[in-house]
């Protein structure tokens, strides 16, 4: 009655159940992999569910590995066809949505089955743009009715093995999409009859599987019929000469997963994360900002204290994503306008904020100086980034800022106001007083830079989308280790209520993303990439960037190498206790 | 039992549950928050933000919305969460009796404490004994909650104080394990409450022993506690009673949220906070819906015993 529900079980030789507390410091909503759109819920989605790729466990940058799927695709000349060939005696769960109760074996037309849910209005589905217009009949499908008998051209079983896509044009960030929680395999039955309550009552055929949640937990364990694939050291991309702990080379060969019961904490409040950490209720945490002047002895390189390092492992690890604000270039009052001479002085007003806008204060005041800034949107954590380049655009450049106002005839009176955008909380507040004071130094009145409030994320969300908003404030987490996933923020194409918040349309940067978009990463293609970041930084579309570095922090006891983007849920199958690791054979 | 009374009192309630369910429903639909552009995934088209809209029946007439938000309460078919598609009812079923079981030793200790420190502090009212009772009221209510609870944290749950509690978690089996888990959020409840509740029931005491009735029993020489217990408390049970059955529907529904969002307690109040800040609506109309029936039942047991503890109070 009172609501224990997840006492720590005991394994089936009478062995204490190896159980991993890992904190998280947001809340998952749905479980549902057609609704994973949070990195909370996709680290959860990911361990119930199956994918047919993931990434390498050890290997960075990032190295796409097969999981679902047999090998890497075959993929035509053209780049249009794919084929995919999955696993053979993969079982779902044990659930009542099956016959008799037993799991069945996961079939290609369960992938098939899963994509179109995507492009079913029923099913609430946030993924829909990862493949919206690129596979074959899968929008006509949609525009028919989303009737799952139909069959969609470019998206196929062509036996219960193989999958056959045929794309509408190139897409070589296709196998990154089906790395994604929003790609992971669902039963039809399951949806039909759990519909909504999917979301809470997961049926998947991943390595664990959901014993409970609520609002602040929720207990997975060990799915005991997941597939019996020995861990391959070389295969996860493991290099005995980095600082990885040498403990890992002790997994080679068992069979994952590791632990017994895999705990999600759901800890937003620092303090509380921290102090539960402390007492030692959680073996991993996304140290809060306000303890990491306790945990660090200095800040470059980010170096853990002394005292803290006999207990705890820890890795800085800088996020794949950046902050930025935006001008909103469909607003006349800062974007741009008909009038070639208005344009002009609008442009030479953006610039001036950009110089204006002190990165230095800003990393120091809320990133603890140990975030990157970097000039553009290329953010260091891609291979694409230049770190030779100019960075002239991350300048601080007070007296720039005022030359260029007042040679372009902006004055108190006759700079416009603006609305820079944020929802309800102190540390946005905080970054908003921060950024009128950096115009105010340039020589921007007070009461023209003006706070604009809304109650939640999604309010916020609305009134960018709609064009509400004259400065954005915002930050992007890339949903793949791909650069195009950041260049398509700004292709004018994707203008809001799209990603592109800026609404920037430069006809230059359109013809070089659509060029770019369907090519492999190459030589090429990273020209005109940093090309792509140069226009924009000419424009002075964006005030831009930094990527926050993240402090994570584990005990010692469990041999792991965390990860925190959005496809990061993977590495918890491969996590073990050193103990077990030393005595298992 | 006054039956007639009793079915007047609630049909008098059906007003006020009307009206505070109209209210909060407005204020939900056009000022709550819209969970379309959570719902939307990137890059959408504006058909795709109206198909979502759609899909969360933003599309329809107010007055239907709020029909069905009546008739869903009436069947206490409360639909499914917004956020997990998790019944609202079942995730009522399981959150409620935590927030109770997590609120109400703090509620009750919080009250009988606050009770005898106002009658204390009103029997010497002015000597040093008031002074210090009311000046530490005033430090109580000055201390943030927030700084009370991570201050508990550390002191009686991390290696760094006392570590005799748990900072988070709610494993309940059994009498000890529920005061193992209680403990500290109790006491963090009590800390935060007492000085509010010393400072108004001093009030109320400070006030009663001022009557002449009072000073005659002084006169006639009865014993301090006889007349603070039988004359003052009894006669001061009305403001007491009032304020602690208005309190009632507040304690059972909106448990207390930083204590279960900082103890990790998966009690009704962190679901009812998420489901705000998330824009769960299916959540918020049954908490509202629930809240206002659990007022118009708590006045009207209130009014009964007012008739109880002064009998010249009528129920006509």
């Amino acid at each position: 009655m009172l609501g224990g529900c997840d006492q720590p079980p005991a394994t089936d030789n009478g062995a204490t159940a190896k159980i991993y507390r890992h904190a998280m410091d947001g809340i998952p909503g749905s479980f549902d992999p057609a609704q994973a759109a949070t990195i909370y819920a996709n680290f959860i989605v990911v361990n119930l569910y199956d994918t047919l790729y993931r990434y390498k466990y050890l290997a960075r940058p990032y190295q796409l590995q097969p999981n679902l799927a047999e090998a890497m695709p075959e993929v035509s000349e053209d780049g249009l066809n794919v084929t995919i060939r999955i696993k053979k005696g993969v079982y779902f769960i044990d659930d009542p949505a099956f016959d008799g109760a037993t799991g069945r074996e996961v079939k290609a037309n369960d992938f098939v089955y899963s994509i179109k849910r995507h492009f079913d209005p029923a099913t609430r589905a946030q993924g829909t743009w990862l493949w919206q217009d690129r596979i074959e009949g899968l929008d006509l499908w949609k525009s028919e009715g989303s009737d799952y008998d139909k069959e969609v051209s470019g998206l196929r079983a062509l036996d219960d093995y193989t999958i056959q896509i045929k794309l509408t044009r190139p897409f070589p960030q296709l196998l990154h999409t089906f790395t994604q929680g929003y790609a992971a395999i669902v039963p039809r039955e399951a949806v039909e009859k759990y519909g909504q309550m999917l979301s809470s009552h997961p049926v998947g055929s991943g390595p664990f599987t959901l014993i409970s949640r609520n609002d602040v937990r929720a207990v997975l364990a060990k799915n005991p019929g997941f597939r019996r694939e020995p861990f391959d050291l070389a295969a996860e991309g493991f290099d005995p000469d980095s600082r990885l702990n040498s403990d890992f080379q002790k997994l080679q060969g068992r069979i994952p997963p590791f632990i017994d019961q895999l705990v999600f904490e759901f800890v937003p409040e620092g303090a509380a994360r921290w102090n539960a950490f402390s007492a030692g209720e959680l073996n991993f945490i996304k140290v809060p900002v306000s303890q990491f002047d306790n945990i660090l002895s200095q800040h470059t390189p980010p170096t853990l204290n002394p005292q803290y390092a006999d207990s705890y492992d820890f890795e800085a690890s800088p996020e794949a994503g950046f902050i930025y604000t935006n001008f909103n270039m469909a607003d006349e009052r800062i974007g741009y306008r008909k009038d070639p001479e208005q344009n002009r002085r609008n442009h030479a007003l953006r610039c001036a904020m950009v110089k204006a806008f002190d990165w230095k204060k800003n990393n120091e005041i809320f990133f603890y100086d140990i975030g990157l800034v970097f000039p553009g949107i290329i953010p260091p954590s891609v291979p694409e980034y230049d770190a030779q380049g100019d960075d002239s655009y991350i300048q601080h450049d007070l007296q720039g800022a005022k030359a260029l106002l007042q040679a372009n005839g902006w004055d108190k009176d006759t700079l416009p106001t603006l609305e820079y955008g944020f929802p309800n909380g102190v540390t946005e507040r905080q970054t908003f007083e921060q950024f009128r004071n950096f115009m105010m130094t340039a020589g921007y009145p007070a009461d023209k830079i003006r706070p604009l409030i809304f109650a939640s994320y999604g309010d916020y969300q609305r009134a960018y989308s709609q064009g509400k908003v004259t400065l954005i404030n915002s930050s992007w987490t890339m949903d793949y280790p791909d650069v195009e996933n950041i260049m398509q923020l700004y292709y004018g194409p994707n203008a809001a209520p799209g990603s592109n918040s800026a609404s920037y349309n430069n006809p230059e940067y359109n013809r070089l993303y659509e060029a770019s978009a369907v090519m492999n990463e190459s030589p090429e293609r990273t020209r005109i990439y940093r090309e792509m970041n140069q226009l924009l930084m000419n424009d002075c579309a964006s005030i831009t960037g930094i990527s926050r570095t993240m402090l994570f922090l584990w005990d010692k006891k469990f041999i792991m190498k965390p990860d925190r983007s959005f496809l990061g849920g993977y590495f918890m199958r491969f996590i073990d206790t050193v103990e077990s690791a030393s005595t298992t054979p | 039992m006054n039956v007639p009374y009793l079915t007047r009192r609630l049909l008098y309630g059906i007003p006020l549950v009307l009206g505070v369910t109209f209210i909060s429903f407005l204020l939900m639909v056009y000022f709550g928050p819209d969970k379309t552009y959570e719902l939307i995934g990137k890059n959408p088209t504006a058909e795709q933000i109206l198909e979502v809209r759609h899909e969360l029946g933003y599309d329809r007439p107010f007055l239907l919305r709020y029909g069905d938000y009546l008739g869903e309460l009436l069947t206490l078919d409360l639909g499914l969460s917004e956020s997990n598609g998790e019944p609202v009812s079942s995730i009522l079923k399981r959150t409620l009796p935590i927030s109770i079981a997590l609120v109400v030793p703090g509620f009750v200790l919080g009250n009988l404490l606050g009770l005898a420190l106002g009658l204390l502090a009103a029997w010497y009212r002015g000597k040093w004994l008031d002074k210090l009772v009311m000046s530490a009221s005033v430090v109580g209510m000055s201390v943030s909650f927030l700084v009370i609870i991570i201050g508990l944290q550390i002191l009686l749950c991390t290696p760094y104080g006392l570590n005799l509690f748990p900072v988070r978690g709610w494993q309940v089996h059994d009498p000890g394990s529920y005061f193992y888990y209680v403990a500290v959020p109790t006491l963090a409840l009590i800390l935060v409450t007492l000085g509010y509740n010393t400072r108004f029931y001093r009030a109320v005491m400070a006030d009663e022993i001022e009557r002449p009735h009072i000073r005659t029993l002084k006169a006639y020489g009865a014993r301090p506690v006889e007349i603070l217990f039988k004359h003052v408390l009894k006669n001061s049970l009305i403001p007491v009673l009032t304020r602690i059955m208005f309190s009632v529907p507040f304690v059972l529904i909106s448990g207390s949220l930083l204590l279960e969002s900082y103890f990790g307690i998966p009690g009704v109040g962190l679901v009812t906070f998420n489901a705000i800040t998330s824009g769960d609506q299916p959540i918020l109309k049954a908490v509202v819906g629930l809240t206002g029936v659990l007022f118009v039942v708590a006045l009207t047991i209130n009014d009964m015993l007012y008739s109880t503890v002064d009998p010249r109070i009528t129920k006509s």
